[in-house]
């Protein structure tokens, strides 16, 4: 390993625990807004159904930067309240990969053969029923690979949380060339490792894409 | 009570839009008769059963099921649809779960039977269709005509007052629409209620006791087997057994 890393290593894998502490509280919390919010644009609760929509397009024709530059300057003084920079990052990263993965809900319920739904209420489940027990884990299953996509695309993401002052692995490896200078080495280095984490997270989605798939 | 028909469906009218689907059907159906429903495709056979137990919605008209307006707007729709089975053309199995499951699921949340019951009520059902041996198997791993057996017994795990049938064996393949054929008829020999949308003549000749023949979202004849079979009394129904008939 070049010394420039060797030097640098406990500084460089704190920024890589923050990463994935950040990635892990995005990630949790998205998908549980995306789940929410692509069920109520699947099932069209009148008033909800269209502040969903709004959400949804509103994130996605905002770049991330800006989403970020919203969590940590935008609200906090237009409501008043103080944040840090990791609460602002997570918060961001929440809003926004919750809106990419709510379109990837809704789409794996749409795919639920409506007949199947009708077979399920035609056995005297209620509507909320239907929903949880029969569609909801098919949709769930049917979706994975693209929510591992979003995962992999949030870690990489992830490293835009420098910017509001979060030394995540390439806000660390970012000091750390500005103290060194070895450019290429440094960011050799933090690519094989995002490289890394990705692959292995994208191998986990397989595994249990494999395991879950519902088969027709 | 007991004479009290247990599906009475007055004057029903339906459209999707402008087009009417039904137009003004009527029929009862007393506990214990097994009421074959055919016509031509587009007739409103499967609309009419799908009303019967509210999955399909009707602007006119009236249908009491055990005297219950299914229409009505205090109606407790998933109540009563525990108490009519359905079964449609496509089985409809939940794929992401196995066969005893699929057969204990609404015995649990329907019926608040415990899951242990649920799943012995399952095998229990399994063995009388046939399939005591698939307990564990997914759906996708059964044939058509397994995959509607199970379908049939999910049905029955509700205790059911009487049965829909949507046209049961039209997806199935030549070879398994016997056995298919042969759990209902065993169904109708032990005194279920059923109604049969369906194209199988034979079936109907031997095990309805009414034929009820659609043609353009009407009801055109409704009489005893016999003597649906033997002197039909309408052109139309005429022409639709001797096209049926013929192949």
């Amino acid at each position: 390993m070049p010394d420039v890393i060797v030097k640098n290593l406990p500084f460089l894998l704190h920024g890589l625990t923050l990463t994935l502490d950040l990635s892990v509280w995005s990630i949790m919390l998205g998908t549980l807004l995306g789940l929410v919010v692509g069920t109520v644009r699947f099932v069209r609760l009148p008033l909800l159904n269209t502040l969903a929509l709004v959400y949804v397009e509103f994130i996605r024709g905002t770049p991330l930067l800006v989403v970020l530059f919203i969590t940590y300057f935008a609200l906090p003084a237009l409501l008043g309240y103080r944040t840090t920079g990791y609460r602002a990052a997570i918060f961001g990263f929440v809003l926004f990969i919750g809106a990419y993965l709510a379109e990837d809900f809704r789409s794996g319920l749409r795919a639920v053969r409506p007949t199947l739904i009708q077979a399920g209420l035609a056995t005297g489940l209620t509507r909320w029923q239907v929903l949880r027990l029969i569609i909801l884990p098919q949709a769930i299953r049917r979706v994975l690979p693209s929510l591992f996509n979003q995962y992999v695309r949030l870690i990489k993401f992830t490293s835009v949380a420098s910017v509001i002052g979060v030394t995540e692995l390439t806000g660390a490896g970012l000091l750390v060339n500005a103290r060194e200078f070895h450019p290429v080495t440094i960011l050799a280095a933090i690519a094989i490792v995002y490289l890394v984490v990705c692959s292995a997270l994208s191998l986990a989605g397989r595994a249990l894409y494999a395991h879950f798939a519902v088969r027709t | 009570m007991s004479d009290e028909p247990i599906i009475l469906i007055r004057d029903l009218h339906k459209s999707y839009g402008a087009t009417p689907v039904l137009r003004g059907c009527s029929l009862s159906v007393r506990r214990g008769e097994v009421v074959v429903v055919c016509g031509p495709s587009g007739s409103g056979k499967s609309t009419l059963i799908k009303c019967i137990n509210g999955l399909e919605r009707y602007q006119s008209g009236s249908i009491r099921l055990e005297g219950i307006e299914v229409g009505a707007k205090g109606t407790n729709l998933p109540k009563l649809r525990a108490r009519v089975g359905m079964v449609f053309q496509h089985f409809e199995l939940y794929p992401h779960m196995s066969v005893t499951d699929n057969i204990a699921l609404a015995q649990v949340h329907v019926l608040k039977r415990t899951r242990v019951a649920a799943q012995e009520r399952a095998h229990e059902l399994l063995a009388r269709v046939g399939l005591e041996d698939k307990a564990d198997a997914m759906p996708a791993d059964l044939s058509g005509g397994q995959q509607q057996r199970v379908a049939i017994a999910r049905a029955l795990a509700l205790d059911p007052q009487a049965i829909l049938f949507d046209e049961p064996t039209s997806a199935l393949d030549p070879e398994m629409i016997h056995e298919v054929l042969q759990v209902m008829t065993e169904l109708a020999t032990d005194g279920m209620t059923m109604v049969v949308v369906t194209h199988e003549m034979g079936f109907a000749r031997r095990v309805a006791d009414r034929i009820v023949f659609m043609d353009t979202g009407e009801i055109v004849e409704d009489a005893p087997s016999e003597e649906f079979f033997s002197a039909p009394k309408t052109k139309r129904a005429a022409d639709f057994l001797s096209k049926i008939l013929e192949h």
